[in-house]
């Protein structure tokens, strides 16, 4: 088991460097290394029991593999795969499908990994891979976008080592467990570093600009998955230290809000699905026991409105509402919104009801909240007028059948959501937002202030969030 | 005392990253940040001695901790590379923008 478990670890980053060697069978070797994730992930359901493997010593690298970090893989594998698939005929070259298969890797060390320098080892290639896919198209534009994510990124992940290295002073050990007994400034840091890279409330406003700025590929890439490679430890952490859990689930609630809040007012496209992105993390974490198959739904859905926002006629939601959309990209459209919003039927309910069940009676109000600014969000997607023309390759479709049918399957995984009471509290959610949609939202103008994601304000509330989480943690 | 300096040094590189408006001092300042993170390491390690542990006759010698010393030393090729990618970004972007300045290149590809 454990040897399965190392090979799989390695194979990635084996085959990222076979793609360099032989550039001809670039996108049969990442597929079929994102098919073997998949089959992998599949593999840690069935076995159940998780996987703890340590190596060398107590001071080395320990990973822990089970079905909670299996629905994190299954997602980066999926969206990986519908990623491949979609920029089958695009002409990419194999640098490409080397850096999407890297990153895939290194996502999937961060999942399995339990201590932290595997952790900080992992992120960073994720930077490394991640602004390399950004700048791919290599315009002035792009290499601005992914130098201050990289920028932004690294001076998070140097406040993390700081962190990392006091909890081992304190046990002589890096692994999570060390965060029990930990000084809160090492607790502190570690979870800047973490909110940065995970996207979550104000430290996390680098990510709008970053997702919607790069190509629709690089973008599903980005929220489906990457992200979450910040988000999934403090999952972890809320699950093995109780006194985190309730500093995670505030988080959870503020990001929720903040994201929904700036999502629904806004009037582009992409920028829409990126702080929806800030939105749906915070419901991730706002309940981390069951933030895995939420994770999973939003990651499919995420991906496939990011590849069909990449084909529509236009960024602008002005111009969209003139120019009708072709009807069968319309209805992918409105299958994914319907499950983000919560829908029967499609995996989003499930991971709804799920997540709304576990929550703390304090966040049962700012989270329906949240939810209803979800649906009057996506309303925006499925009033789009349809019946109009498009010329869309199969690669797009075949990667969106994978990701919706995907959505389906998964709804099978939760089948004791589907109660009477569940049904209507989220098809009255829907309704309303979509009512609020058309009687407010459509017409509203307003026009809420970039100003927290320029630059140097990104660095500057790094200083502020550090100062805020060294008093939650001394609370 | 010695940490204090080594904090400082990390305060330093921070708040250089922060206020400096251009974008090659920005990424020494980043530097200095990891500079500063690596000397924290590097004094955490010698807590319980000083000596570098390396297998010899010697006995009862207080040995420098080698496992913070490795971690930082997979740390600094990391940030080395991530340097040197940003570092040609900049080249990239200075043909362009010869000033450097972040908030000249922010109003120019992004608003």
């Amino acid at each position: 088991m454990s040897s399965i478990s190392i090979a799989w670890i390695a194979l990635p980053f084996f085959v990222g460097f076979v793609i360099y060697l032989l550039p001809k069978l670039d996108r049969y070797l990442a597929l079929s290394t994102a098919f073997a994730s998949v089959a992998f992930a599949l593999w840690l359901f069935v076995v159940q029991s998780p996987i703890n493997l340590q190596l060398i010593d107590h001071f080395g690298v320990t990973l822990i593999l089970d079905p909670l970090a299996g629905y994190f893989i299954l997602t980066n594998a999926l969206v990986t795969a519908a990623v491949i698939i979609y920029c089958w005929h695009s002409g990419r070259t194999s640098f490409f499908y080397a850096q999407t298969i890297i990153l895939h890797g290194s996502v999937n060390a961060a999942f399995s990994c339990s201590d932290f320098v595997s952790l900080y080892v992992a992120l960073e290639v994720i930077s490394i891979a991640s602004f390399l896919l950004i700048a791919y198209p290599r315009t002035d534009r792009s290499i601005w976008v992914g130098l201050r994510y990289l920028f932004t990124s690294n001076i998070a992940m140097l406040f993390y080592l700081v962190g990392a290295v006091l909890v081992y002073q304190a046990h002589h050990s890096f692994s999570y467990v060390g965060l029990r007994g930990a000084p809160p400034e090492a607790i502190a840091l570690i979870f800047l570093g973490l909110l940065v890279k995970g996207g979550i409330f104000v430290s996390g406003l680098w990510l709008p600009m970053t997702h919607s700025e790069s190509e629709a590929p690089v973008s599903a890439l980005l929220s489906g998955f990457v992200v979450k490679a910040g988000v999934f430890p403090l999952v972890r952490f809320a699950l093995l230290l109780e006194e985190i859990d309730p500093i995670v689930r505030i988080f959870g609630v503020g990001t929720a809000l903040l994201g929904v809040s700036y999502a629904v007012f806004e009037k582009d496209t992409k920028r829409l699905l990126a702080y929806s992105t800030v939105a749906q993390l915070g419901f991730i974490i706002g309940a981390p026991t069951v933030a895995g198959f939420y994770a999973l739904t939003h990651g499919l859905v995420k991906a496939a409105l990011f590849l069909t926002a990449g084909i529509l006629p236009s960024r602008s939601f002005k111009e969209l509402r003139e120019k009708a959309i072709a009807t069968p990209v319309w209805i992918a459209l409105v299958v994914a919104s319907l499950s983000i919003s919560g829908f029967p039927l499609l995996a989003g309910f499930g991971a709804k009801v799920s997540t709304l069940e576990n929550l703390m009676p304090w966040q049962v109000i700012p989270m329906n909240v949240a939810a209803l600014g979800t649906a009057i969000t996506y309303a925006k997607f499925v009033f789009l007028p349809r019946g109009g023309e498009a010329k869309v390759g199969t690669g797009f479709w075949a990667a969106i059948a994978l990701l919706i049918g995907g959505l389906f399957i998964a709804n099978i995984a939760y089948p004791e959501a589907y109660t009477i009471a569940n049904i209507v509290k989220l098809l009255l959610t829907i309704a309303l937002g979509w009512i609020a949609h058309l009687l407010i939202f459509q017409q509203a103008f307003v026009k809420l202030p970039r100003l927290l994601e320029g630059f140097e304000h990104l660095i500057g509330v790094m200083s502020l969030t550090l100062v805020v989480l060294f008093w939650m943690m001394m609370a | 005392m010695l940490e204090a300096f080594v904090l400082a040094t990390v305060l330093c590189g921070f708040f250089g990253a922060l206020l400096k408006k251009n974008l090659v001092m920005k990424i020494i300042s980043m530097d200095i940040m990891s500079t500063g993170v690596v000397a924290f390491y590097v004094l955490i390690a010698s807590r319980n001695g000083l000596f570098t542990p390396i297998i010899s006759d010697a006995q009862n010698i207080a040995y420098a901790d080698p496992v913070p010393q490795a971690v930082i030393l997979t740390a600094i090729v990391i940030g080395f590379s991530i340097q040197a990618l940003m570092l040609v970004g900049v080249m990239k972007l200075a043909r362009d923008n010869p000033t450097l300045e972040t908030s000249e290149i922010e109003k120019s590809n992004t608003l």
